[in-house]
C-alpha cells in the first residue's frame, strides 16, 4: 500500500502557543487512524494543519490528494442551520470539485445523490429543510456530501458527538466500507468502544507529542489506567464525549 | 379604477421612465437582500446606504445634479468604506460589522462636513429621498445598465454564495477563496444602493433591498422561494409606490418603501411561516390520541 500522507517532523502553533511539536507519521490509502488525547492535546490542531488551513511552523505535511478531495467534517458545525436548503441539496453540494460555480448537475448526479442519501437512510428526509435535522441526520448528510465529493481523505472532528446510537452503527458501516475503497481516514475519537470498531491505528497525542499505538494497546493502557503522559481522571480514553478539544 | 392604474404610467414619459427604473431595480435589489439576510448582514446594507451618501453628495457638489457624476461618487465611496473595512477586519480579526460601523460613520461625517461647506441644504432632499422626476434617459440607462450588470454577475456567483453561506469552511477546504466572492458581493451592493437613490434616495435604496426579502421569509422555506417572492414583492412595491406617489402628490422613495413595509408587516402578521398567525394556527392544533400511535 502507498502512503497517501506523510508528517515529518512537523510543529504546529495557534496564534503564538505551541501546541504540536515534531509529529511524525505516514498515512496509508484505507487506513482509518484515530486521533486521541486529552482536552486541548491538540487534536483539532493537527486536523487544520491537514487540511492546511494552519501553516506549520516547522517540518511539513506531503498529501498526494488534491484538495478538492480533501474532506473535513469540523468538530463545531459551521453549518447555518436556517439557511433554507433541503437535505438533497446538501449532498449535492459535494459536486463541487466537478461541477464548481456553473455546470448544471445531470441526472447521473442526481442518481448518485440519491444512492447515498440512500445508503445513509436518509432517503425519507431529502427534502426535509437542514432546520429541522436532528443532530444524527446532520452528521448523515454531511456525510453525504464527502461521499458525493468522493474525498480520498476524509478527516473527522468527533463525528459521533450529539448523535444517537442508529446514526453512529451507520456512520460506522459507511466509514468502514469507504477505507475499505481505499479512501485513508482519520478520526478524532474519545469514545473506546467507537475507537475499537473503526480504528486500524491510535495516534496518541499528549503535551504536544504524538506516540502511534493500537487500539488493543490503547485499550491495555486505559484498562490499566496509566495511558502514557496522561493524567486519569481525564484520560485519553475517558474524556466524556461531546466536550471541545 | 383601471384609469387610475394605467393611465399615469402610459400617459408620461416621466412615469414610464420612473417605472421601468423601478422594475429593473427591483429585479436584483431583493435577491441580494435575501442574501443579506441569510449571511447575517442585514443591516450591513443600512450602513452600506450611509456610507454612499456623503460620495453621492461631492458629486453633487462638483458636477450639480448629475447622475452619472452623482452615482460615481456613491460608487467610490460605498467601495472605499467597504474595502477599507474588509481590510481592517483582516488585518485585526475583529469581526467586520464593527469595522464597516466605524468606517461608515467616517465617511458620514465627512460627507456632512463638506456639505456644510458648501452649498445649499435644500438640493439636497432630492439626494435624501429621491425624485421620480429627474429619471431622465440617461439616469434610466445607467439602473437599467447596472441591473443587468449585476443580474449577470449574481448569476455566475449563485452557487458559490449558497455554499459559502451555508457552510464556508466547506469552500476554504476546496482552495475557494472566500473573500473575493464576499469582496464582489459587497460591491455589487454599493452598485445597487448608487444605481437606487435617483427614484428612491440613498438612504431609501436600502429599503428596496432588505423589506421585500424579509417579507418573504414569512412566506416561503426555499432559496427559489424567497427570491421569486421578493422579486414579485419589490415589483408591486415599486409600481403601487409610483402610482401613490403620483396621484397623492407624495415624494416617489418613501411610497415605495412604505409600500414594502407594509407587504412586510401583513407577512409579519399573517404569513405562512413563523408569522403571528401561523404560530397561532400552531398552538390550536390538537394532540394525537396516545393510542393513534399504535
Amino acid at each position: 500500500m502507498s502512503s497517501i500522507l506523510t508528517l515529518e517532523a512537523l510543529s504546529l502553533a495557534q496564534g503564538n502557543r505551541l501546541v504540536l511539536e515534531n509529529i511524525d507519521g505516514r498515512f496509508e490509502a484505507g487506513s482509518i487512524t484515530a486521533l486521541v488525547g486529552p482536552n486541548g492535546a491538540g487534536k483539532s490542531t493537527l486536523v487544520q494543519g491537514i487540511m492546511g488551513m494552519l501553516r506549520p511552523i516547522a517540518g511539513r505535511v506531503n498529501c498526494s490528494v488534491p484538495k478538492a478531495h480533501r474532506a473535513w467534517l469540523p468538530q463545531q458545525l459551521a453549518l447555518d442551520l436556517s439557511f433554507p436548503m433541503s437535505v438533497e441539496e446538501l449532498v449535492m453540494t459535494g459536486c463541487w470539485p466537478t461541477h464548481g460555480s456553473f455546470r448544471r448537475y445531470g441526472p447521473q448526479e442526481y442518481r448518485r445523490g440519491q444512492a447515498i442519501m440512500h445508503r445513509l437512510g436518509l432517503q425519507a428526509f431529502e427534502h426535509r429543510p437542514l432546520g429541522e435535522l436532528s443532530g444524527g441526520q446532520r452528521q448523515r448528510a454531511l456525510l453525504g456530501r464527502t461521499l458525493m465529493q468522493r474525498a480520498r481523505l476524509l478527516l473527522l472532528d468527533e463525528p459521533f458527538a450529539n448523535v444517537d446510537a442508529a446514526t453512529v452503527e451507520v456512520l460506522i458501516e459507511v466509514l468502514r466500507d469507504m477505507a475499505a475503497d481505499g479512501v485513508t481516514i482519520l478520526v478524532v475519537l474519545h469514545d473506546h468502544d467507537q475507537l475499537r470498531c473503526l480504528a486500524d491505528r491510535v495516534l496518541l497525542l499528549d503535551r504536544g507529542h504524538g506516540t502511534w499505538t493500537t487500539p488493543a494497546a490503547l485499550g491495555e493502557l486505559s484498562r490499566l489506567g496509566h495511558p502514557p503522559h496522561t493524567p486519569p481522571p481525564s484520560g485519553a480514553a475517558h474524556s466524556p464525549t461531546g466536550n471541545p478539544a | 379604477m383601471i384609469d387610475w392604474l394605467y393611465t399615469p404610467l402610459v400617459e408620461f414619459g416621466f412615469m414610464r421612465r420612473a417605472l421601468v427604473a423601478g422594475l429593473a431595480l427591483s429585479l436584483v435589489a431583493p435577491p441580494l437582500g435575501v442574501f443579506l439576510t441569510l449571511r447575517g448582514m442585514s443591516l450591513v446594507g443600512d450602513a452600506m446606504a450611509h456610507a454612499v451618501l456623503p460620495g453621492v453628495a461631492v458629486g453633487f457638489l462638483l458636477a450639480g445634479f448629475s447622475l452619472p457624476a452623482m452615482s460615481a461618487g456613491g460608487l467610490v465611496a460605498g467601495l472605499l468604506v467597504a474595502g477599507l473595512a474588509g481590510g481592517v477586519s483582516r488585518l485585526s480579526g475583529h469581526r467586520e460589522d464593527s469595522a464597516i460601523a466605524s468606517f461608515y460613520l467616517i465617511s458620514l461625517a465627512a460627507g456632512v462636513m463638506l456639505i456644510s461647506l458648501r452649498g445649499s441644504s435644500v438640493d439636497l432632499t432630492h439626494v435624501l429621498f429621491g425624485s421620480i422626476l429627474a429619471v431622465n434617459s440617461t439616469a434610466l440607462w445607467l439602473i437599467v445598465a447596472v441591473s443587468s450588470a449585476t443580474l449577470v454577475v449574481l448569476a455566475a456567483i449563485f452557487r458559490i454564495l449558497v455554499v459559502e453561506c451555508l457552510d464556508p469552511l466547506f469552500l476554504r477546504g476546496q482552495g475557494v477563496r472566500g473573500g473575493a466572492v464576499h469582496a464582489l458581493f459587497l460591491g455589487l451592493m454599493v452598485l445597487n444602493l448608487t444605481a437606487g437613490f435617483q427614484t428612491l434616495g440613498t438612504l431609501m435604496a436600502v429599503g428596496l433591498m432588505m423589506l421585500p426579502a424579509t417579507a418573504a421569509r414569512f412566506w416561503s422555506s426555499r432559496l427559489e422561494g424567497l427570491m421569486g417572492l421578493a422579486i414579485a414583492i419589490g415589483m408591486l412595491s415599486s409600481t403601487g409606490g409610483l402610482l401613490l406617489s403620483y396621484h397623492a402628490g407624495l415624494p416617489s422613495g418613501p411610497c415605495i418603501i412604505l409600500l414594502a413595509g407594509a407587504i412586510y408587516l401583513v407577512s409579519a402578521l399573517f404569513g405562512r411561516y413563523d408569522s403571528l398567525a401561523a404560530r397561532w394556527r400552531r398552538r390550536v392544533q390538537p394532540l394525537l390520541p396516545p393510542d393513534a400511535h399504535g
